[in-house]
């Protein structure tokens, strides 16, 4: 008798761990979506998919490359810290890169060096929000739709983020300010 | 031809008494247990595999149209169900196989839905060996806990698609070392089925699925000094062989012996691969540094597969004479020697084709031995095999190509129609 117990109890933990490990993502990611701040990235949306989680656009990022003076000894896949700014027309630019975490109270993002220049002085970035998960009708439609926009340089199509302390999640993708979700799904209805 | 009708065939004959009878049907039914069950315990799993994997198709949908906290309600509803009905089995029916299997299906399969659909809702790319690992940590224990051999199952599958995943996916220079603690972490439960169950369906499964993980992860170790994986491939498929021949798995089934098929056929292939010269004309151009080699991750998986494999063989060599040595395992053996000239003599070509040639005539023979047809076949097929790869080999004349292949068709027909005849004439 004393081993059922056991072994209940034992039962009793791990679904609280397997509840709790998504319950803790949620959360993270609920607090930077409710006090992060929002930044804006240029994109290009492309679509595959994924066996358990559907399908979804892979986002291209154009502003993911930095010029670094330090000699830091990048290597690649490391993850380090992406101080951010916005220019002029209110998008998101890198400002600089650091091994360490940033002390003052800027704006930063983790992410990952995808690539370093041989002489380590430039550096491509995989930002950490390269997904965004679509209804599997509509994923290849938005890719569609953005490759229209492409030759009108009027279009802009951008990701809408979230950062808070280095942590950051992808709320929308944009295309001249209306959601993509939103464009696709009126030109599904306008073919009709 | 089934068991009941024979024995009132024997009983009304009188060449078995009813005594007898009873006994013998008394005997099978407690071995095989009822059938009937085993079927509930199948359609049980098979059930919950298939509303698992709909659930998961569903979640992959990425319902536009429902609201964030929609979403999230429906990505912990078959969670929370899964978990709640293996707790009413774990409490009620704590003895039934089907209830316990077809519960731990759900949950495990609930467990990967209700983290798809979190990443989705949040957009987080997480890419696809980390979510692997995550959700395979969390399902670990129910193995345990619920005893559950179909979460073994599942697991084993998880980890390996995991580690090939990490290895041999986009970025090479990640590294999946941690499949190999994954798997110590299923085995005990591999020995509790062994101990309790080892007739089992679900061992025999395992039988399976085990070699074969190993043999597709093992190639995740290599690196730079490429060639070494020749030699750890080897050791393994002989270790394997090896593994197959302990006397708890020559009593079972050849069907059921995964670690015999796999080895034997492994080493076949591998000894094939190598029987053209490609192979050793690169070893020999390539300049493999003594200290590079030595440390290099091959060289450590090599070593310890080897010495593994060394172990496994003195015990059970220990009490026999050498003349019981199976070529399979001879050869893996000897292959390490063969690398080594390899490294700067042509020889080992040669070599590698005469074993290839002995590894066929022997199996022919032991078929021949045992009246086995399939064993002799599977003799032919290697010699044919051999025949085929040197086909692909331009410098020897069609001349001799072509009466290598006549020889081999008419050895084909020969064999099978001694061995045929000789079998009619035994009965």
């Amino acid at each position: 008798m004393n081993s059922k117990k056991i072994i209940i109890l034992a039962f009793i933990l791990v679904a609280l761990v397997q509840i709790y490990v998504p319950a803790k993502v949620i959360l993270d990611r609920a607090i930077v979506l409710s006090s992060g701040k929002e930044f804006k990235f240029k994109t290009a949306p492309i679509d595959p998919s994924d066996p358990f989680r559907g399908k979804y656009i892979t986002l291209n990022f154009n502003e993911n490359t930095i010029e670094t003076q330090k000699k830091e000894g990048w290597v690649n896949g490391e993850t380090i810290n992406v101080l951010l700014e916005t220019d002029d027309k209110g998008f998101a630019k890198i400002k600089s890169v650091s091994k360490s975490k940033p002390v003052s109270n800027q704006d930063f993002l983790k992410a990952k060096v995808r690539f370093v220049t041989y002489d380590g002085s430039k550096l491509t970035i995989d930002f950490p929000f390269d997904r965004f998960y679509m209804e599997e009708s509509k994923a290849y439609d938005a890719e569609l739709t953005y490759r229209r926009a492409l030759p009108d340089t009027s279009q802009v199509a951008y990701a809408l983020v979230n950062i808070k302390n280095g942590e950051s999640v992808l709320k929308d993708v944009m295309i001249n300010g209306i959601s993509i979700r939103e464009i696709v799904k009126q030109d599904q209805q306008n073919r009709k | 031809m089934s068991l009941p009708k024979d024995i009132s065939e024997l009983v009304r004959a009188a060449v078995i008494s009813q005594e007898t009878a009873d006994k013998i049907n008394d005997y099978y039914r407690s071995k095989g247990g009822h059938a009937s069950n085993r079927l509930f315990i199948v359609f049980g799993i098979f059930g919950a595999l298939l509303v698992g994997l709909g659930i998961i198709l569903l979640v992959a949908h990425n319902w536009d149209d429902l609201s964030r906290a929609t979403k999230l309600f429906f990505a912990f509803l078959p969670l929370l169900t899964g978990q709640v009905l293996c707790g009413f089995v774990l409490i009620k029916k704590q003895d039934s196989i089907t209830g316990r299997e077809s519960a731990t299906v759900f949950l495990f399969l609930s467990v990967g839905a209700c983290i798809s659909l979190v990443t989705q809702i949040y957009n987080i790319p997480g890419d696809l060996s980390s979510f692997l690992l995550t959700w395979m940590l969390l399902c670990l224990p129910l193995i345990y806990i619920m005893r559950s051999s179909i979460a073994s199952l599942l697991y084993l599958t998880g980890i390996t698609y995991y580690a090939c995943e990490t290895s041999y996916g986009f970025y090479e220079s990640s590294e999946s070392y941690l499949y190999w603690l994954l798997l110590l972490a299923a085995l005990p439960y591999y020995y509790l089925l062994y101990r309790k169950k080892p007739e089992s369906n679900f061992m025999i499964f395992h039988n399976w699925l085990i070699p074969l993980s190993v043999i597709i992860t093992l190639g995740t170790v290599a690196k730079d000094a490429g060639e070494l994986m020749y030699i750890a491939y080897f050791s393994l498929f002989g270790l394997l062989y090896l593994v197959g021949n302990s006397t708890f798995f020559k009593r079972q089934k050849l069907r059921n012996n995964g670690y015999k098929i796999l080895g034997s056929l492994g080493t076949i292939a591998l000894l094939l691969i190598l029987s053209f010269d490609w192979f050793w004309h690169d070893l020999r151009n390539n300049d493999l540094h003594f200290n590079k080699v030595i440390t290099s991750p091959e060289f450590f998986a090599s070593l310890i597969i080897s010495l593994l494999g060394l172990g496994i063989f003195y015990f059970q060599q220990k009490n026999k004479s050498p003349k019981e040595i199976e070529p399979i395992v001879l050869v893996s053996l000897l292959f390490i020697i063969t690398f080594i000239i390899g490294l700067s003599s042509l020889v080992s070509v040669v070599l590698i084709n005469f074993f290839v040639f002995t590894i066929g005539i022997l199996t022919i023979l032991d078929g021949a031995k045992n009246e086995h047809l399939g064993i002799l076949n599977y003799g032919l097929l290697i010699i044919v095999a051999l025949a085929i790869c040197r086909f692909f080999d331009t410098d020897l004349s069609f001349v001799i190509r072509g009466i290598l292949f006549v020889s081999v068709g008419i050895g084909f027909f020969a064999t099978n129609y001694w061995m045929i005849k000789k079998r009619k004439t035994n009965e």
